[in-house]
């Protein structure tokens, strides 16, 4: 009970904030529609100009689409079972189990924030519209379907799911000597596999309440994408990933490793999330494709701008993945950087990070880190201009710009 | 499993076989199937549906089989010969493990996930799920004056035990067992991340076949066992429940996790062949008292197994901290039982004291003959069926769900 109660106070506190922002609203407003789309020459450099702040651009968005989409998730986290599962959370807490971390990023993770995916799935949902659908299946505050938010709610349980799931640990034999440690990392990762499969069966049985077919199947192949993500290329001891060894010709080693990474792992959720919801509104394979290559583009630049940021924060200590585009970029470069990440091939923690660090910065990883991230912000924008102005497409393309705002 | 048949039982089954496909073309012969007076009534429709079928040869068949239902055979509910359900269906299961395979290695192009994910399958499994799902297909066909097997019938047979497979799979990273179906199990060969997400790709694949079947009443049901599956491992996770609880605790959780897989994908095949409510009621309750049943003995015979039949240890459960059927009998007759229970079994001698006293008890006998109250349901459901050699089976069933040793 008590856990239920506090989870609420989060989520009040967290409404609190968002109100408070809410106010700075009609000021915002009037600064939206200065932003052109009328033009095809639309540029992410445009909105930049503005210095949106991402904060802003996400809670102005979650106020288009109704009430923010953070509450989506209370359904779920009142259930009896993640009620349960909060109480073994609680005999975690002391160990080294990777689990509280996640769960403490899914309340909270700056840029990385799970509700982002449901809300651009709504926004992209009130952008498009929809066609020939019954009065009584609409939001009409909103302006999208129940089943859209239906939808939503399914992407970020899917995401949620395959989040946890990453989380488990790995236990060799020897790794912890220690029983009450073995013990401990044990149970995490009971509790950390049922939590994901709960979410995943619920998504499953959501979805089949949404009687779409062909929605159902196309939001499963996401599913299957994501398991197919950890799989993809060299992995350590508790499969973190490291970059391939470059073929003998290196052209455009860095895009095609990097883009097969995360459309699998961000890419192809949030495309068929985008593609599916405007299935459900009626809309012809032409838009939904438009929708796919929205959602992919935005996942890819959303990557792309959450791997520059170690780089660019000067802090030589945060931590980086060695498969992030600065680093692959600079693989193709100069592959000699391989020698020091070649050391993690046991466990990732054996690289000299302010090693690799130092020699991406100073080669031409950030740059075309960042040019990789305009590409797909362009694509992303590009395929909104399909659509007609709405708050909500202005919502979307703040958030696009907002993304490439340091 | 297939060991029933003696080479006389089967060479009567091809007797029947032939016999059954003999129905097809020529009028019935004078053998009378119909039994009870229920069937007699049911028959009844038949005549009624009959005078409205406008091919005249399909008519005269019915009515043959409407006076021949008139005399009645022997009475109560022995079957007078004995079919072995394998035999029976030898030729839709051979391939159902090749199909399975077919689909999941066409959904990916990672070889490693290819073989983690198709390990289970071909193995010395039983495929209980596809045999009950594919034998209620083909009784009620029959039942509904159709012959044969639909091919999303087939499809859910192998949805079922893929869904089985995959829960496997995710058992394991749980449990760290090291050997399952007579091999190493797939924890002790791959690491548990990597386990975890082959499990849920081949969730994803079943789910996409579940789709393809077009059918949003096949997938709501389908969708349930999944959900069903991950409530169950979560009730196995807490015991709480008072003294008073814990039979119908230990009753709902079996039959979240093993009977509900059964139940409900008869009911999916029921419903694919057309079947009203009533009918789709009667499978589902088929495999609902069949799944129960196994898992009662399954638990039985965790008790009485040796080790090498079993495939698994002796006293499993009791070493996993579970408290299946026959300690709850037990527990009746030495209370003692009760606080080892809530300790689930964590003290030294715990388990050899429980298992003792199992044995001393009349726990054992309780367990069969509560695992026989369910198969005599089964078994009067399915005399509400045709009388068919599909239909005769579904009695076999029951029988080597009880009597199995292994």
């Amino acid at each position: 009970m008590s856990i239920k109660k506090s989870v609420l106070t989060i989520l009040q506190r967290k409404n609190a904030i968002s109100t408070l922002l809410c106010k700075k609203y009609n000021l915002y407003l009037v600064n939206a529609p200065s932003v052109s789309f009328g033009c095809n020459k639309f540029s992410t450099k445009a909105a930049t100009s503005q210095k949106p702040d991402w904060n802003r651009a996400v809670s102005e968005a979650e106020k288009i689409v109704g009430y923010p989409t953070s509450f989506l998730s209370l359904r779920w986290l009142l259930s009896d079972e993640i009620a349960n599962v909060a109480l073994h959370l609680r005999k975690l807490v002391g160990s080294n189990h990777p689990l509280l971390k996640t769960a403490k990023s899914l309340i909270y993770n700056g840029r990385n924030n799970m509700q982002a995916w449901g809300l651009i799935v709504l926004l992209i949902s009130k952008a498009a519209g929809h066609l020939n659908v019954d009065d009584m299946e609409e939001d009409k505050a909103a302006g999208v379907l129940h089943s859209q938010r239906a939808l939503a709610e399914v992407t970020e349980m899917i995401r949620t799911s395959h989040l946890v799931h990453k989380g488990l640990v790995n236990i060799q034999p020897g790794l912890y000597p220690e029983p009450s440690e073995l013990n401990d990392m044990t149970f995490g990762n009971k509790i950390a596999l049922l939590s994901g499969d709960y979410l995943l069966g619920n998504s499953a049985a959501e979805l089949a309440a949404l009687r779409n077919q062909d929605l159902v199947e196309l939001m499963s192949s996401a599913v299957r994408d994501l398991a197919e993500a950890e799989f993809i290329g060299r992995r350590d001891s508790q499969n973190n990933p490291l970059p391939s060894v470059p073929p003998a010709d290196r052209t455009n080693y860095a895009v095609t490793e990097w883009t097969l990474r995360n459309v699998l792992s961000a890419g192809a959720l949030l495309g068929k999330s985008c593609k599916g919801t405007l299935k459900l509104a009626g809309h012809n394979e032409e838009i939904q494709e438009h929708g796919y290559n929205f959602g992919k583009h935005l996942a890819l630049a959303w990557q792309a701008c959450l791997d520059l940021s170690p780089f660019i924060t000067k802090d030589r200590n945060t931590p980086f993945n060695v498969c992030s585009a600065p680093v692959v970029f600079h693989i193709e470069h100069d592959p000699s950087i391989l020698m020091e990440i070649d050391k993690g091939i046991e466990s990732v923690l054996n690289v000299d990070y302010t090693k690799v660090y130092d020699i991406v910065i100073s080669g031409p990883g950030i740059e075309l880190t960042k040019q990789l991230q305009r590409e797909h912000s362009q694509r992303a924008m590009e395929v909104l201009s399909v659509f007609q102005e709405s708050d909500a497409r202005t919502a979307l393309s703040n958030i696009i710009a907002a993304m490439g705002d340091f | 499993m297939a060991c029933l048949g003696s080479s006389r039982l089967c060479a009567r089954a091809e007797k029947i076989r032939q016999f059954h496909r003999n129905i097809a073309s020529t009028a019935l012969s004078t053998r009378s199937f119909r039994s009870s007076s229920e069937q007699a009534a049911s028959s009844t429709g038949l005549l009624r549906r009959c005078q409205n079928f406008q091919n005249e040869h399909n008519c005269r068949l019915n009515v043959a089989r409407v006076m021949s239902s008139m005399q009645t055979q022997q009475p109560g509910s022995l079957p007078d010969y004995r079919i072995d359900p394998y035999q029976l269906l030898e030729d839709d299961l051979k391939d159902v493990y090749e199909d399975i395979k077919r689909e999941l290695i066409g959904n990916t192009t990672n070889e490693e996930l290819r073989t983690i994910a198709t390990y289970y399958f071909g193995g010395q499994g039983k495929a209980l799920r596809p045999m009950v799902a594919i034998l209620i297909a083909r009784a009620i066909n029959y039942h509904k004056d159709r012959n044969g097997l639909l091919a999303s019938q087939r499809q859910v047979a192998m949805i079922s035990e893929m869904i089985h497979n995959a829960s496997l799979i995710h058992d394991d990273v749980i449990d760290q067992s090291d050997f399952r179906r007579g091999k190493p199990s797939v924890n002790a060969l791959w690491s548990q991340k990597k386990v975890t997400m082959a499990g849920d790709f081949i969730l994803a694949v079943a789910t996409m076949m579940i789709a393809r079947l077009q059918s949003d009443d096949v997938t709501l049901t389908l969708s349930q066992v999944i959900t069903d599956l991950v409530q169950g491992e979560f009730m196995q996770l807490g015991s709480k429940e008072t003294e008073n609880e814990r039979f119908t605790h230990y009753l709902t959780k079996t039959y979240r996790k093993t009977a509900s897989l059964l139940a409900n994908s008869a009911k999916a095949v029921a419903m694919l062949s057309g079947a009203d409510e009533c009918l789709s009621e009667v499978a589902f309750q088929y495999g609902r008292n069949i799944g129960l049943a196994f898992q009662l003995v399954d638990d039985l015979l965790d008790f009485v197994s040796s080790s090498d039949a079993m495939g698994k240890p002796t006293a499993a459960d009791l070493k996993l901290g579970l408290a299946t059927a026959p300690v709850l009998f037990a527990c009746e007759r030495y209370p003692e039982l009760n606080p080892m229970i809530m300790r689930r079994f964590q003290e030294p001698g715990d388990v050899e004291k429980a298992f003792e006293l199992v044995h001393k008890s009349q726990g054992l006998e309780q367990t069969r003959f509560l695992a026989k109250k369910h198969c005599v349901e089964a078994v009067r459901l399915a005399q509400t069926l045709a009388e068919s050699p599909y239909q005769k089976s579904l009695f076999v069933v029951s029988d080597l769900v009880i009597n199995r040793i292994k």
